[in-house]
Formats: structure tokens, C-alpha cells, sequence
């Protein structure tokens, strides 16, 4: 039947080794999400606001210092910690693994900010203002934030949904055009990449270090990682020692329980600092 | 007998707090009774008076003739000047006012200018509706049973045009399009549909 959902889990993994701070993410997502532009007065307020930012670390003194670079958006995590405390439910998690804020919902309480251990919700204190040259530059898309409600990273769901319903529904193929026959109709990481159906962050970095796919999908680029984090989960919850020294997989804030959806690979020093 | 003159301030204050209350009821009201089944939703004045009965219900045009975009995307779209052309360029209004209406699209067309047509079924901007996904789904004739909103079942399957009814009411009998005739495009009308077919109620569904 058509109307059968198809389940997706979505993840995404983050290479801090292929990380080089460039910011092309962070002007991705303002742009696709119609994040307003943050000025002079937003940052002397603490006000201003990224879904996704860039966490820079120095390490070692001058002038054998290194600059280490993490992203950070919205972890999606299965135990959230927003979540229990929304008066409203405005977020919640839906099937596909995501934490989801809904807009019409919110009715700006902040608490969901306060308890967030990664500081990614952020808070419309203004209603948002454009140039007006940047005006037809804003994505349909996309519901435009007003004043008092709270937002975060969505992991791009139009996108996502835009590509469920061109190859899953419609069963378009994204380059050829072509009918894709009814008993193939599921999304996988070529077609993600093919329609832009990924997220901004993912399709605008350079480097690759940010991959997106369902967790569950064989040709997607990040089921390994996750197989790997759900091994180290099973084994912490048995009691069992993992070797941190032999794996790269760790997801932020692990010890408090809250299972991102979202991996972090360490970055390999070949040259550490003391021996330079 | 006169109010002594320490219960005037009270007694403005009283008319002050009746005056706002009053004021709160009516535009409560207002804004629950302009709401279908009572009607009260006043079409908006088009640029140009199209009647769709002259072209739907005794000319037989398919809503997706001029409405192109219904069946491919997510808004229906109003058509271009070139589309009323495309009959217009030879048929004639059988009356005066339906002359000077269809030379006001001639002018238009050749002014290129645009005919600002007011939009008369407005969504809220946190909601994303995909008129082809629905058309598609009503259509789709390997599906045996399909429901509508109220949980009536529908056997066998829809052309375009019964789906617009669905939500849109009888357009093609009326001369002027009156916002919500046929469903009320409230939220709960989109969830009860969508759980009678059980199809997905996700909030990401709709809202991004």
C-alpha cells in the first residue's frame, strides 16, 4: 500500500580530524533555515544565534599552540533532556529519531533552554528582521520564527521530507527523473545526495566532516560508527571496559545519559603537541 | 437620587472595566462566528470579477486546466494572463459586464501586467500543505478504500476535480469564492483525515 510509512532513523556523524573551523555550516544553515542575521547589538546582548556553531579550543602555549574545532548543533538526543520539561509538548520525539520543536506549540517558557546540557536552543527575544535586498533570499520552506518562541536544529526536516516524498511517494528518480518501480521506493544516501535532500551543514562542508544518512541504511556512510556506539553502550551497560585509546566514536556529554543521534569522531594526533 | 460624590471614581472605574470587557466578548466573537458552519467569511474584492460557474459548471474546465501547478507541486497556483488568453483570445463575454471584465484581461495582457488576484484560501505560515501529495493520494487507484474527513468511506477513486471539493466545497457553482465553504481548514480537520486513512499525524508532516 502507498500509504505505508517507511521508517527512517537519521544520524549524523561529526570527524573532528577532518574539521578545519572554516564556518561554511554555520552561513549553510543561516541561509537555509531563515535564521535572522545577528548584529553587533545581538552579541554585546548574549543574544544572537546559531543552530549550529563552531566551538574553537587552543591547546599548548605560544608557539606551540594548536586550535582544535567542534561544531555543535542540536544533539537530537533519544533521552532529552527539553523534553519532560515542556509545559506544552512544542518538543518531542517523533519515530524517525528526531527531537522536534513545534513552532505554533511554543509558548516560550525557556525551560527546555535552560536544561539543555549543549546550549542549542535558542530564543527569538526579537521578531526577525531582513535587509530588504535579502528578502527573496529566504527559503518557503521554512517557517519563519517570530518573537518569544524558542528554535533549534532541525536536521533539516524540509529537506528530509521534500526527499520522502519525491522518492518514496512520487517515486522520482532526483538526477534521471525517471519512475523508480514501487517495491524500491526507499530512500538511500546516493538519492539523499543526488536531490539535496541532506542537510545544509552536510552538503555545504568541504571536507566531508560532517556525513548524514539513516543510521540503518548499508550504503550510507555512517551506519558503522553507529553499530560501533551501540556496541560501546551495551558494553558500558554490562559493566564491560571499552578501550578509549582504540576507538575514535565518543557522542558529547555520554556519562549524563542522554543518547545523541549525533556521533563525534576524535581527532587523531599524529604529531601531539609535547613532542613537536 | 444622586451618587454621592465618593462612589464617582468607582463607579468610572466600572464603566472603564466594562467598555474593555465588552470590547474582549465581541471580538471573541467575531472571530468564532466568522467561521464556518456561520458563514460570515466575506470573500476578499478580486481585480477582476471571475465567475467560476460560467467556467467550471457550464464549460466544463478541469480545475487543473488553469490551476496547473495542483497536480505537480505544492501550491495550486493562480494561472498567468496567457492562460485566460488562451481562450480568450477569441471568445467574447455573452454579456456587457462579461465584456469589459475579459477586456480588462486583454489590457492586462498587453500591458504585461499582472492581475494582482487576492488570495482567498489562506494557511497560516507555520503550515506546508501539498496539494499534489493529496490529489495524488485520492486519485491513486491501487488503493481499495480511502475515507474523507468526516470517516466516510470512498470505494472507488477520485478524479481531480471531487478532491478539490473535499476541502474546497462546490467551487465550480459559485460565482464568488468564499474562503472556508468547504472545510474550515482548521488543524483538526487535517488530523481527523489524516488518522481516518492512517496516514502519518507527525507534527513534522506539516509543520517545518
Amino acid at each position: 500500500m502507498v500509504t505505508q510509512r517507511i521508517d527512517h532513523k537519521w544520524g549524523m556523524v561529526v570527524d573532528l580530524d577532518r574539521c578545519t573551523g572554516c564556518q561554511a555550516c554555520v552561513v549553510a544553515c543561516q541561509a537555509e533555515n531563515n535564521i535572522p542575521i545577528n548584529t553587533k547589538s545581538f552579541y554585546q546582548q548574549r543574544r544572537a544565534y546559531h543552530w549550529i556553531r563552531i566551538e574553537r579550543y587552543w591547546e599548548g602555549e605560544f608557539p606551540n599552540v594548536k586550535a582544535k574545532f567542534i561544531p555543535i548543533m542540536c544533539q537530537h538526543c533519544e533521552n532529552a533532556p527539553c523534553e519532560p520539561v515542556c509545559p506544552v509538548f512544542a518538543t518531542y520525539h517523533n519515530d524517525e529519531g528526531m527531537n522536534v520543536q513545534v513552532y505554533n506549540r511554543c509558548i516560550g517558557t525557556r525551560y527546555c533552554s535552560v536544561n539543555c546540557p549543549y546550549t542549542v536552543r535558542m530564543f527569538n527575544f526579537w521578531d526577525p528582521k531582513w535587509p530588504k535586498s535579502l528578502r527573496n533570499q529566504l527559503n518557503p520552506d521554512v517557517t519563519i520564527r517570530t518573537r518569544g518562541i524558542m528554535e533549534k536544529c532541525s536536521f533539516c526536516v524540509q529537506r528530509l521530507r521534500r526527499g520522502e516524498v519525491n522518492v518514496e511517494r512520487r517515486g522520482i528518480e532526483p538526477l534521471t527523473g525517471e519512475r523508480i518501480p514501487a517495491a524500491d521506493r526507499k530512500l538511500n544516501y546516493r538519492q539523499m545526495k543526488e536531490g539535496n535532500y541532506l542537510p545544509a551543514c552536510v552538503q555545504a562542508c568541504p571536507t566531508n566532516a560532517l556525513q548524514f544518512a539513516d543510521q540503518n541504511d548499508n550504503t550510507g556512510p555512517v551506519k558503522e560508527y553507529f553499530d560501533e556506539a551501540n556496541e560501546q553502550i551495551e558494553t558500558r551497560h554490562q559493566g564491560g571496559h571499552v578501550d578509549e585509546a582504540h576507538t575514535r566514536v565518543y557522542r558529547l556529554f555520554e556519562e549524563i545519559g542522554t543518547k545523541p543521534n549525533v556521533i563525534y569522531l576524535k581527532k587523531v594526533e599524529p604529531f601531539p603537541l609535547d613532542k613537536a | 437620587m444622586m451618587p454621592s460624590r465618593k462612589m464617582l471614581p468607582l463607579m468610572v472605574a466600572g464603566g472603564v472595566v466594562t467598555v474593555i470587557m465588552g470590547f474582549i466578548v465581541v471580538v471573541l466573537f467575531i472571530s468564532w462566528f466568522s467561521n464556518p458552519p456561520f458563514g460570515l467569511g466575506n470573500a476578499p474584492a478580486q481585480p477582476i470579477a471571475f465567475p467560476h460557474t460560467v467556467h467550471v459548471a457550464e464549460n466544463n474546465i478541469q480545475c487543473e486546466f488553469c490551476h496547473r501547478n495542483v497536480t505537480k507541486g505544492a501550491a495550486a497556483t493562480v494561472p498567468a494572463v496567457e492562460t485566460c488568453l488562451f481562450c480568450h483570445k477569441d471568445i467574447d463575454g455573452g454579456t456587457v459586464t462579461a465584456q469589459s471584465e475579459i477586456e480588462k484581461i486583454r489590457t492586462a495582457f498587453e500591458t504585461d501586467t499582472p492581475i494582482n488576484w487576492e488570495r482567498v484560501h489562506r494557511l497560516p505560515d507555520h503550515v506546508r500543505f501539498i496539494h499534489e501529495a493529496h490529489i495524488r493520494y485520492f486519485t491513486d487507484e491501487t488503493i481499495p478504500v480511502k475515507y474523507g474527513i468526516n470517516g466516510e468511506e470512498i470505494i472507488q477513486s477520485l478524479d481531480v476535480a471531487q478532491t478539490c471539493t473535499i476541502c474546497h466545497g462546490d467551487v465550480g457553482n459559485k460565482t464568488v469564492v468564499q474562503p472556508k465553504t468547504g472545510q474550515s481548514l482548521k488543524m483538526g480537520t487535517c488530523v481527523d483525515c489524516h488518522r481516518n486513512n492512517s496516514v502519518p499525524t507527525d507534527c513534522t508532516v506539516c509543520h517545518k
